[in-house]
């Protein structure tokens, strides 16, 4: 039997992997099983595959990496599973693992180490790489290169369409002010700006603000604050999240608010369970508790507090994609719909097989492109059986990709966050 | 004569001799399309049955199993025909819960005996066969005639939980069990519905009830022509009304069907009116459910512009229902010579009833359709002889009555026709596909082939 | 495993439809019951004539063939007890053909049951066999297994909603019994393939009946402090010819394990709940949830609620439907049972479950369609300890033994698949097993199809069979 790693962090026990009874009722909720149907990229199959490899009956080689790698984290099949299978838990302690002892080929260790570990914790560099990115989108680089077939002889010209548009000016400025409520402060919490966030949806991020002091929120956004580290975490690359979550709960802690706010449903599910990035005997591990308790999705936080700011009535019909890590992993699926039903005028109607992911997934549709791009032309199929005109959801990520689906398929429907059609909707006060 | 005294006699030595007759009249009386039998069996018990199989198996004879005999004209002549088994000596209810509505009863159970047994609980078994009168619960189920009541509650598969039987061994077997709900091995009992005794002897049924539903009620609704019926009755079925019965008459089924009525000179307050297609809906439920059902039903006639339409009284329900569940019956008997054919087609489709109405127009034959529910038709052709030129053109029809059927994805079999006929036309049809795999039941049940040889489809 | 076997296989199908590593066949040695077993190949048809090509190569090679389609039934009816080739269903998904006017849908084996109704729900249609599985099983597994769930009270199982079938014989022919409308003269070959758990044909196309939505349906929960009063209610109910369309049984003990899982607002201190459905026309309904409600009452209901909307209805189901997995909360492992009793003896059943667990000192669970008199108490016990694991067994054997004494049946929906065969013999007798092996032998003669099912391997009464090896999990954990 294999020594296993020294894997930083809570690390699942027995009762976490037995609570799978191997019913198979996560099966059709997984997206990636609704692809291929193996068992192996299936939440049953992959909790087995980790036993196996766990008691040293399976190799931690190519073939489990692959299904590993192959999941999107989506969590759908804890909202599946009866038994209450924390997968989220069980799939990002496989992929510590992997990343401790599994070599992977060299370009891809070179791109993860970039990426994980040197790009999304450091606010400048991220602000650095969105200018060389916002240089190529605007100086004609980018039409140039759409135009020649350069990328697609690079097999590049999927992934190209899916990149975010960097914006103008950065939210970054933002960071460290306080936006006062209007009227009455029926609230004051914290907001969690992301890190790519910064570049490419200050827009959101400003809309998010605009609402929440509509709604009386007094709005602090700390100065200190950094990436969350789910991608980090989500990759297996462990010590990391460890890191900016120590830096996070630093940044945010004895701030005294009634709240901490995001518009990233990725973003929001890490922060709530960054106690699982720490042993409970760790020094960490009570402030994490308390730090995840404290957070809460923007859609969750405005539906219970109630919205008071006037609203322009808009005739639309509109539809909403649940973003997996608002619906499986913070399981709050009728706070966002019952936004949307709270704007005059709106026709909402329900988008079948919502709670399958649309393909985005963090990183995913980078990593697995041709993958995430099969999820993605069925969510546009069921989209337009809908006849919205409008698709919301309430995650940048999922924003992005389903941005990238309208266009690829040429649904000509508009794709907003939540709070951004609120935005829209607020009487000029 | 010397044959068959010995047979006799020696099946009097294996049962005694109480249990054998080889009476030339009563012979007859057992006799199928003029075929009759070496000697009549009556056991009085499951062993017994089982003794007649394993004597069969050794003398190599041909064993057909009867009740009331009432619908001896199914099927196929038999090719052998050397022991009748009447079955009704085998009568007792073996088991009767009433608080869990399960049963379990004899083969020679008489419909109607069981009926009143069942009623003193509040319980029914919905077998609404022809013949009600005197058919044994086993021959209804082996001659896989319709139940007025399958719109509701189904097929006995539906309603069938378990039986024990004889098989060609000679062999007691039993499958399913006595409870509703049971996976606990292969469901042959389900394979003895409509087999014509051409499996095994059934010897005992365990089934389901239900209970007697409070109030009846019923509807009669006309129409100048088909399309106008047609209409009105796929408006019932997308209303998504729980009707126990729906059938739909031609002109000529109006006419006999009040023929019928007015010689049982019972008070019917309805009106049939011979020169339209009639609606004929049958319902039942709770005092508060009957009412509105029927007030639905006249909303949905007057929608469909029916030339009239009347609500009939649990009575007068319950007579007109009748006559029709006997329609089987007397039918047969309309005319001097009849060929009944049962045809199942897609519901939604018109077009093919009128394509059978033009097979007896073309044939100068006069026909009555009567529409079961569940897309069941009853097409009867009526002719005044049985002569050669009036078979000629049974035979004829009957070629293009099966075709029409199997090219709407139906299948057509002749229920009654005369005997005669039988000898040109297989009342079974054309042989469909899986003709191999019943051979294969059959084999496997029956390897010695003792159980109404020729009775069944191709030949079985 | 010959490897020209695979080789052919490969050019039949493409090497993706194909998987032969051990690191993939392990994935398909599990189902959702406690067997194991290990197939030599997996391949996953996408036609009728695909696997009619697998079973000429299979027949060649003289390798045994199980059909598979999601793997969530609960007797190893869908694994490799004789090793051979699995084939799984699960990418011939597709739906063939709606016939809303007629009522009918025509499918492949591997669409997924939930995934009918979602198709026609629309048009105010469903497919009413309603497995507790069946937003992942697939309609071909159905039918293989008969399988049934809460609503076939009033609607049936699988089979009274399947009119016809497309098959697959052992030697590769392709058949079709049974036709889209009413029946087809000559034997109930439909009726007999449905619930022969694969081992007579594999199904590849499949015409089920629609049902149309009721017009009115009213979910009740009834609370009662002592479970006799429970299941007297449930022996009221039927004795009095009230018909509900469903009518499901928790004890308290599992209530709270559901509870924990979807906080439906279950009562925490009940003894045990009925949850009974009645649907039908408005006024239909008004009288028998009344008529309900009563019986409940008269037995000491401690509190009837009635589910106000959609949502709540959907709520109560959800607790229901997901109670087996629930339990996975409580034990580290647990083992479904699957009995059937008459309805009017089902006081005395739950009394003798009852005293039969605290001989064996378990706490055993039960969660079931009481309206059906199908049983599933639940055995929850750690595999780490063997003597638990033996006394699970024992307390299970017990408990089915007692069902067939009581005049009832050894699986009510799950099947005897390997982990009852050997429990036939409590049932049927040699006579009969002869002729039931005759059947089998007609169509499956050299036992290719799913060896090792229903058929007990042993002579004279056997043993349930359970894995006699306790799980193994990972060593760091």
């Amino acid at each position: 039997m294999r020594t296993p790693a020294n894997i930083p962090g809570a690390v699942p026990v027995y009762e976490d992997f037995a609570r799978c009874v191997h019913c198979g009722l996560c099966l059709n909720n997984c997206p990636t099983y609704r692809l291929w149907h193996l068992e192996g990229d299936s939440p049953r199959g992959r909790i087995r595959q980790m036993i196996l490899v766990g008691n040293g009956e399976l190799p931690l080689a190519e073939g489990f990496v692959g299904h590993i790698d192959k999941c999107l984290d989506c969590r759908a099949c804890e909202t599946a599973c009866p038994s209450g299978v924390e997968y989220g838990k069980l799939v990002e302690h496989a992929r510590a693992r992997i990343e401790t002892e599994y070599k992977r080929p060299l370009f891809a260790r070179f791109t993860r180490n970039i990426v994980f570990k040197r790009l999304l914790p450091y606010p400048n560099r991220i602000a650095f790489a969105a200018r060389l990115l916002r240089f190529y989108q605007r100086s004609g680089l980018q039409s140039l290169a759409r135009a020649s077939r350069i990328l697609k002889l690079l097999g590049l010209a999927e992934r190209e369409r899916l990149l975010p548009r960097i914006d103008g000016h950065f939210f970054f400025r933002e960071l460290g002010k306080t936006f006062p409520a209007q009227g009455a402060r029926r609230a004051r919490v914290a907001f969690f700006a992301g890190c790519i966030a910064n570049v490419t949806f200050t827009k959101l991020n400003e809309a998010t603000i605009r609402v929440l002091t509509a709604n009386g929120c007094e709005v602090v956004v700390p100065s200190a604050q950094l990436c969350c580290g789910a991608l980090a975490a989500h990759a297996g690359v462990r010590e990391t999240a460890r890191q900016l979550a120590r830096k996070n709960i630093a940044a945010f802690g004895g701030g005294h608010f009634d709240a901490i706010l995001t518009n990233a449903a990725g973003c929001g599910s890490t922060l709530k369970e960054y106690d699982h990035l720490f042993s409970p005997n760790e020094p960490e591990h009570p402030a994490a508790v308390a730090f995840g308790n404290s957070m809460r999705d923007v859609t969750e936080f405005l539906a219970t507090l109630g919205l008071v700011a006037p609203l322009k009535e808009t005739r639309l019909r509109v539809t909403y994609q649940d973003s997996c890590h608002l619906l499986h992993g913070q399981k709050v699926r009728e706070a966002p719909r019952q936004l949307l039903r709270a704007i005059p005028g709106i026709e909402f109607v329900e988008l079948p097989y919502s709670d399958i992911c649309c393909g985005s997934a963090g990183v995913y549709n980078v990593t697995q492109t041709a993958a995430s791009l099969d999820l993605l032309k069925e969510k546009m199929d069921y989209a337009k059986i809908t006849r919205a005109t409008t698709i919301v959801t309430a995650n940048p990520g999922c924003l992005l990709q389903l941005r990238a689906g309208a266009e690829i398929h040429k649904t000509g429907q508009n794709v907003v966050h939540v709070v951004e059609l609120l935005d829209s909707v607020l009487k000029q006060s | 004569m010397t044959a068959t005294a010995n047979l006799a006699t020696r099946l009097e030595s294996v049962l005694g001799a109480h249990r054998v007759v080889a009476a030339e009249p009563e012979l007859r009386e057992y006799a199928i399309d003029g075929m009759v039998p070496g000697a009549i069996v009556r056991p009085a018990s499951a062993q017994e049955a089982a003794e007649v199989a394993r004597f069969a198996i050794t003398e190599k004879l041909a064993i057909v199993a009867s009740g009331s005999r009432s619908k001896l004209d199914l099927g196929m002549p038999p090719a052998r025909y050397d022991l009748a088994l009447d079955m009704t000596g085998l009568h007792e209810i073996a088991h009767f819960d009433p608080g869990d509505l399960t049963l379990s009863v004899d083969a020679g159970m008489p419909l109607r005996q069981l009926a009143r047994m069942l009623a003193e609980k509040g319980q029914f078994l919905p077998l609404a066969v022809p013949c009600c009168e005197t058919s044994t619960v086993a021959g209804a189920l082996a001659s896989g005639i319709d139940s007025t009541l399958r719109k509701q509650y189904g097929t006995p598969r539906d309603f069938l939980i378990g039986a024990e039987f004889v098989d060609g061994k000679g062999a007691l077997c039993k499958s399913g069990g006595r409870v509703v709900k049971n996976v606990t091995g292969y469901d042959l009992h389900k394979l003895l519905i409509g087999s014509l005794g051409t499996l095994a002897l059934i010897t005992r049924l365990n089934f389901r009830t239900f209970t007697l539903p409070q109030a009846h009620g019923g509807q009669v609704a006309c129409f100048s022509n088909l399309e106008g019926a047609s209409a009105y009755r796929d408006a019932i079925e997308k209303s998504g009304l729980p009707l126990a019965n729906l059938e739909t008459l031609s002109p000529e089924m109006v006419a006999q069907t009040a023929a019928v009525l007015r010689e049982t000179s019972a008070e019917f307050a309805g009106r049939l009116d011979p020169a339209k297609w009639c609606v004929y809906a049958s319902f039942e439920g709770n005092e508060a459910v009957v009412p509105r059902i029927a007030r639905d039903l006249q909303k949905l006639a007057n929608e469909a512009a029916a030339a009239g339409s009347e609500i009939l009284d649990a009575a007068s329900d319950a007579h007109l229902g009748g006559i029709l569940r006997e329609a089987f019956d007397w039918l047969r008997w309309a005319s001097p010579a009849v060929a009944l054919f049962r045809i199942a087609l897609p519901q939604s489709n018109p077009g093919d009833l009128a394509n059978l109405l033009r097979v007896a127009q073309d044939s100068s034959l006069r026909a009555a359709l009567l529409v079961r529910a569940a897309g069941i038709v009853h097409f009867t052709l009526f002719v005044e002889s049985e002569n050669e030129s009036a078979l000629h053109a049974l035979e004829n029809a009957a070629a293009r009555v099966f075709s029409l059927a199997g090219a709407g994805h139906g299948h057509a079999t002749l229920l009654h026709a005369p005997s005669k006929l039988k000898s040109r036309v297989n009342v079974w049809g054309p042989n469909r596909a899986d003709l191999g795999m019943m051979r294969h039941v059959k084999h496997s049940f029956d390897p010695r082939n003792i159980f109404a040889p020729g009775r069944f489809v191709g030949g079985i | 495993m010959p490897a020209s076997l695979l080789r052919e296989l490969n050019s039949l199908l493409g090497p993706s439809n194909v998987l032969h590593k051990i690191e993939d066949l392990v994935l398909y040695e599990y189902d959702g019951s406690v067997e194991k077993a290990r197939p030599d190949l997996v391949v996953f048809p996408h036609t009728t004539e695909d696997v009619s090509r697998i079973l000429k190569l299979a027949t060649k090679y003289n390798v045994p063939i199980v059909g598979r389609g999601s793997g969530t039934g609960l007797s190893g009816g869908a694994l490799a007890r004789g090793g051979g080739t699995m084939i799984v269903f699960a990418r011939m998904n597709r739906i063939l053909e709606l016939d809303l006017e007629n009522a009918r849908a025509v499918v492949q084996p591997g669409v997924v049951n939930l995934d009918i109704t979602r198709a026609v729900e629309h048009a105010g249609l469903y497919f009413a066999p309603d497995p507790s599985s069946q937003k992942s099983c697939t309609i071909g597994g159905n039918v293989a297994e008969n399988a049934g769930g809460p609503h076939t009270l009033a609607y049936g199982v699988t089979v009274n909603h399947v009119t016809a079938l497309e098959l697959v014989l052992p030697d590769g022919e392709i058949v079709r019994v049974g036709s889209k409308h009413g029946d087809t003269p000559g034997y109930d070959l439909c009726g007999l393939f449905v619930g022969s758990e694969g081992t007579l044909a594999l199904v590849t196309e499949i015409t089920v009946k629609l049902t149309r939505k009721a017009e009115a349906v009213k979910t009740l929960l009834a609370i009662f402090d002592a479970v006799d009063d429970a299941s007297n209610t449930v022996a009221e109910i039927t004795a009095r010819g009230i018909t509900p369309a469903a009518c499901e049984m928790v004890d308290g003990w599992t209530l709270c394990a559901i509870e924990d899982y979807i906080h439906a607002g279950f009562p925490r201190d009940s003894a045990a709940i009925l949850l009974v459905e009645v649907e039908g026309l408005r006024e239909a309904v008004e009288a028998q949830a009344a008529a309900v409600e009563d019986v409940c009452r008269t037995h000491h209901a401690r509190e009837v609620r009635i589910a106000r909307d959609d949502r709540e209805r959907d709520l109560l189901w959800k607790g229901r439907k997901n109670a087996f997995g629930a339990l996975g909360r409580l034990a580290p492992s647990n083992y479904v049972l699957d009995g059937v009793i008459p309805r009017s003896k089902l006081p005395q059943a739950l009394q003798q479950i009852q005293s039969i667990g605290k001989k064996y000192g378990f706490s055993i669970g039960n969660i079931f369609h009481a309206g059906d008199g199908n049983l599933h108490p639940i055995v929850l016990y750690d595999p780490r300890d063997p003597q638990q694991f033996e006394n699970a067994i024992a307390a299970s054997r017990e408990i089915i033994r007692y069902c067939v004494e009581l005049g009832g049946a050894l699986t009510g929906e799950h099947g005897v698949g390997m982990e009852k065969n050997e429990l036939m013999p409590l049932l049927f007798s040699d006579a009969d097993f002869d002729l039931m092996r005759r059947v089998h032998d007609a169509f499956n003669p050299d036992s290719s199809l799913n060896p090792g099912k229903i058929f007990p391997l042993s002579k004279g009464c056997g043993e349930i069979r359970v894995r006699k090896q306790a799980e193994t999990l990972p060593a760091h954990v």
